[in-house]
């Protein structure tokens, strides 16, 4: 229990201690304070089970519209007997001077036994049988006249329910009063002795917000020191490049689909210049000119493209230093040319891994990828067999998801293609494997949108925790 | 990636000997996809260089191997003519517009709904991969017996008329081109020719008008039993390869296939098997297992191809249809399915490496620990963005934008010289989050080069009601000094993104390094961000990394 109050709070219990029973409106009266302070004092001490509310519900009355005309002029039975006190009256000339309180006056007049009415060949005669009192109804319109009364101080129940039948003469008001007192505990409290440096330890405090790297970047990050300790070192490259690197150095043909501009994004009136040397361009051209039968264009190459994966980094390193023993790893962004949707971006990121060696082979590149996926913490995995267009075999990693309890793709590799490494006289096999890195990013955050990450919402950023 | 529907009792009826679970289990290790699945079909994604796959006999063909119940080649037979009449004659002048044609006919055989609907399956997925939009080969299938042969492949002008498919009433060439879809969407394959290529029969009858559309006349339906394949195009393998797939599927439907003479070449010679010697070595290396020979050869007719040992060597024989194996390595990828990818037990290199970050990786790690130290959070945001948020909102000079071609995305069409715009577009849509609001952003920016040069940026913004420029120049020394005990200077300057008078150069041993200042109230306004924004920009690759 919190051992600190308010001083509205002091002051409302050192009241109660001198006062057992309390309404709201009496202890603003006692206090002078405000309606709104005494309030949010009882409230919390309710909350802090210092006082006990007692809710009460009391019934006012006063007269209506009607039952104030009646209070001043009479009920209109009263009227009426007063109307024949003298004489006889005919019946059309009393409604003449009733109008619409004829028909109440006539039936309660008849129900009380004032009046008698006779039949001639005129119409009917209305005379006074006797002169009556006041009736309980009347002595309950002068109790209340132009007050507002508890409806407990009226004991004829019975005749105040039979006036309030009648339309619009007494008005019934419920008024609600908290009535307080102390809890067992408050009544022994101290006031004057709590420490007045205290705070209340226990409520709630302003939110403040931790800055942060961005989840995907803890992911790529994450996944950049997978690739260290598994002993890859990191190159880099232009995301614009010419197609030469991006298409060409991979064996893919120059009127393949990937390279339309539905695919592709191009850039505008932008020619790469000095890109390779002539050997290398000598090379690639007999290379496709002999795999895919047709008149390679030099003047295609060189058209600049955002990459469209990191592969073009690759190829470029391992043309430029054909290293006979290498670990590397490329990771950045790539774009495609699609529709952004949940599952598409136009630019995203992907990391590619490449392991060349004089032995190494297919079993080796799986062996790499089981541990890859175990220090990301995915254990169950599985190869089956695809296509890319410059590895040969090809497969892809299937990954088992707890959450959603399917096998789902992830990252692809292969060993690069004769037609890919010949032409830059790599001799050895080049294992090669990769993929997108928001795919897993999705997974780990729950994510299924991936446009989520590059929405920056500072809701989003706040509230993702580092763990997952 | 082309997607088959299959019906799975029909597909096991075609494998045989296979439960529909075993079937099931062994799709993928085809390099098959399954995309979705019921009790009654299943469908998969098949890759473009597998196109025989489009079909279930091509895909049951493989499963037969891989399951051991059919091994080695499935044998393309093409009974040779004698007669003259099996031929397509060409009409010299049709070598300038289409050059290619070959022809193929398949009798007594047995079409039903499903089999047509997967016959138009294949050819269009030939028509979009290898026949590249039918400009490098386009297919024809047309009912024999509504033809008188021989064929004669000409030209004709575009007044040329003829009912064409689905419809029943004439219509010339150029209405052909103008008014059908398949017409809008090809006619550019034609270019400007004034004549357009034609293939009539004996009678003088319009076959076919190729690439665009057959005739009316030659419907193929369920009652048809003979057909007459023709596949026209300029490149000379495409239209082999295109007619090989065809050729084999019309064989696994159980078509008896005729051979036809073109002036060039038959078809029959066209379509015939390659080998290739393999060296088991090369298997060995790549996939890291010992196989004997004899395994090897086994593995391979798993695949549906042929193998003998051949002294130290493996001879391997392989049909038209599977055009995608170039040399050995893709015979290797063909021994590693026949053994089981999942038979396949992993290793790891023998070879010890030590890993290192690269050098640019580390400093912007470094920076961005820093900034999260003074209280910045990251933002990433795309490298191609809009010109709206580059330069519209921000008032700045676009004259020198870098744009690329065709993107299906608006928001996407500009690459970006300037990282600080888009943090401002970070902001405005952040506008009911609590302030202050502190961001940064590391990343590419691109400008104009020899073609173009990509610079790596870095960018803060501080929005908040009392956000100052004194406040972000002392972000902005912090930053500096702690990185790399670097003393900056601000040299007033004018920027049409800052305030006047509240903006300056950032100056680094006398070098224009960034910008600084309070952005401009029209500015901030331009993104609906109502609190002061101050802020920051530094190419960091111009000093620091």
């Amino acid at each position: 229990m919190s051992q600190v109050l308010h001083p509205i709070e002091k002051t409302i219990i050192k009241l109660l201690q001198s006062e057992k029973n309390l309404t709201e409106q009496q202890i603003i009266e006692k206090t002078k304070m405000s309606v709104d302070q005494i309030r949010r004092g009882i409230e919390w001490l309710r909350l802090k089970n210092l006082a006990v509310v007692v809710e009460s519900e009391q019934f006012f009355v006063t007269l209506g519209k009607n039952g104030l005309a009646a209070n001043k002029d009479g009920l209109p039975e009263r009227k009426l007997v007063n109307l024949v006190a003298n004489a006889p009256v005919p019946f059309d000339d009393l409604r003449k001077k009733l109008l619409d309180d004829m028909n109440v006056a006539i039936a309660n007049a008849k129900k009380n036994d004032w009046i008698t009415i006779v039949k001639n060949e005129s119409g009917s005669i209305v005379s006074l049988k006797s002169k009556p009192d006041q009736t309980s109804e009347e002595k309950i319109l002068d109790i209340i006249g132009q007050n507002k009364i508890p409806q407990s101080n009226i004991k004829d129940v019975q005749s105040l329910e039979s006036l309030k039948k009648r339309p619009d003469y007494i008005i019934t008001e419920s008024v609600k009063t908290k009535t307080l007192s102390l809890s067992e505990q408050a009544k022994s409290i101290d006031v004057d002795a709590i420490d007045s440096d205290a705070i209340d330890v226990e409520a709630d405090v302003p939110r403040v917000y931790a800055a942060r790297t961005h989840p995907l970047k803890d992911t790529i990050n994450e996944i950049r020191e997978i690739f260290v300790s598994l002993g890859f070192s990191e190159i880099s490259g232009n995301l614009a490049q010419p197609g030469f690197w991006n298409f060409d150095a991979l064996f893919t043909p120059q009127d393949h689909p990937a390279r339309e501009m539905q695919d592709t994004f191009y850039i505008k009136d932008k020619l790469a210049s000095n890109f390779a040397s002539k050997s290398q361009i000598k090379q690639v051209s007999a290379s496709h000119k002999k795999g895919w039968k047709y008149p390679w264009n030099v003047d295609v190459a060189k058209k600049m493209v955002l990459r469209t994966h990191t592969t073009c980094v690759t190829i470029n390193y391992l043309a430029e230093n054909k290293p006979s023993e290498s670990r590397i790893f490329s990771l950045g962004r790539v774009f495609r040319n699609e529709k952004v949707s949940y599952k598409h971006l136009v630019e995203f990121n992907q990391v590619e891994g490449i392991v060349v060696g004089k032995n190494v082979s297919l079993r080796d590149l799986m062996g790499i990828q089981t541990q890859f996926y175990k220090k990301l913490g995915l254990n169950k995995i599985k190869f089956w067999p695809t296509f890319f267009p410059y590895t040969e075999p090809s497969l892809q990693t299937m990954v088992y998801n707890e959450k959603l309890d399917k096998w789902i793709e992830l990252f692809g590799m292969g060993i690069f293609r004769p037609e890919v490494t010949r032409p830059f006289g790599i001799t050895r096999p080049v294992l090669a494997w990769g993929g997108g890195i928001e795919r897993i990013a999705m997974l780990k955050y729950g994510l299924d949108d991936v446009r989520e990450f590059y929405n920056n919402h500072l809701s989003w950023l706040r509230s993702t925790p580092k763990c997952q | 990636m082309p997607v088959v529907t299959l019906d799975l009792t029909r597909l096991q009826k075609l494998v045989g000997k296979a439960t529909k679970a075993k079937i099931i289990d062994a799709l993928p290790f085809l390099g098959l996809d399954i995309e979705e699945q019921t009790d009654q079909y299943i469908r998969v994604e098949y890759s473009p260089n597998r196109p025989d796959y489009a079909t279930d006999v091509g895909i049951a063909a493989g499963l037969q191997g891989l399951l051991g119940i059919k091994k080695g080649i499935a044998k393309l037979e093409i009974k040779k003519q004698k007669d003259k009449i099996f031929t397509i004659k060409t009409n010299p002048a049709v070598k300038k517009i289409r050059p290619y044609v070959l022809g193929l006919i398949a009798k007594d055989g047995k079409l039903d709904d499903e089999i047509i609907r997967q016959l138009i399956a294949l050819q269009e997925d030939l028509h979009f991969g290898v026949g590249r939009k039918r400009k490098k080969a386009s297919i024809g299938i047309h009912d024999l017996d509504t033809i008188q042969l021989p064929l004669l492949y000409t030209v004709k002008s575009k007044d040329h008329k003829f009912v064409p498919l689905a419809t029943d009433k004439e219509m010339s060439v150029t209405q052909i081109l103008e008014t059908t879809d398949t017409g809008k969407e090809y006619s550019t394959i034609l270019g400007n020719c004034v004549n357009i290529p034609i293939i009539l029969d004996s009678k003088e009858d319009t076959i076919s008008f190729p690439p665009i559309i057959n005739s009316a006349l030659t419907t193929v339906s369920t009652t048809t039993k003979n057909l007459l394949v023709e596949v026209t195009g300029n490149d000379s393998s495409a239209v082999v390869d295109t007619l090989s797939v065809v050729a084999s599927a019309l064989r696994g439907l159980g078509f008896i296939l005729h051979d036809v003479k073109t002036d060039s070449k038959s078809s029959a010679d066209s379509l015939k098997t390659r080998t290739i010697l393999l060296d088991p070595k090369l298997v060995s290396q790549t996939l890291g297992i010992e196989l004997s020979p004899v395994q090897i050869c086994n593995m391979l007719k798993k695949c549906r191809l042929d193998a003998m040992v051949k002294g130290k060597k493996i001879s391997c024989l392989i049909p038209s249809y599977r055009f995608d194996i170039f040399g050995p390595m893709d015979l290797v990828e063909e021994v590693a399915l026949g053994y089981g990818i999942q038979n396949l037990s992993t290793t790891l290199p023998s070879s010890v490496s030590i890993g290192e970050k690269n050098k640019t990786t580390l400093k912007l790690d470094q920076l961005s620990q820093i900034l999260i130290g003074l209280g910045f959070t990251e933002a990433l945001n795309s490298s191609l963005t809009s010109k709206q948020i580059l330069y519209d909102n921000t008032k700045r000079d676009s004259t020198k934008l870098i744009e690329v071609a065709e993107s299906k995305s608006q928001e996407h069409t500009i690459l970006r010289d300037s990282i600080l715009p888009g943090l401002l577009g970070n902001l405005s849509q952040n506008i009911h989050e609590q302030y202050p609001q502190k961001l940064f952003e590391i990343g590419a920016v691109f400008s104009n080069g020899s073609p173009i040069k990509e610079s790596i940026c870095l960018a803060c913004v501080d929005a908040h009601k009392d956000s100052s420029y004194t406040e972000i120049k002392s972000i902005l020394q912090s930053l500096l000094k702690t990185d790399s005990n670097i003393e900056c200077q601000t040299k007033t300057s004018e920027n049409s993104m800052f305030s006047k008078g509240k903006t300056a150069d950032i100056i680094v041993n006398s070098n224009k390094i960034g910008i600084i200042g309070e952005l401009d109230s029209g500015v901030i306004e331009n993104f609906k961000i109502r609190v002061p924004v101050s802020g920051f920009e530094l190419v960091l690759s111009d000093f620091i990394l």
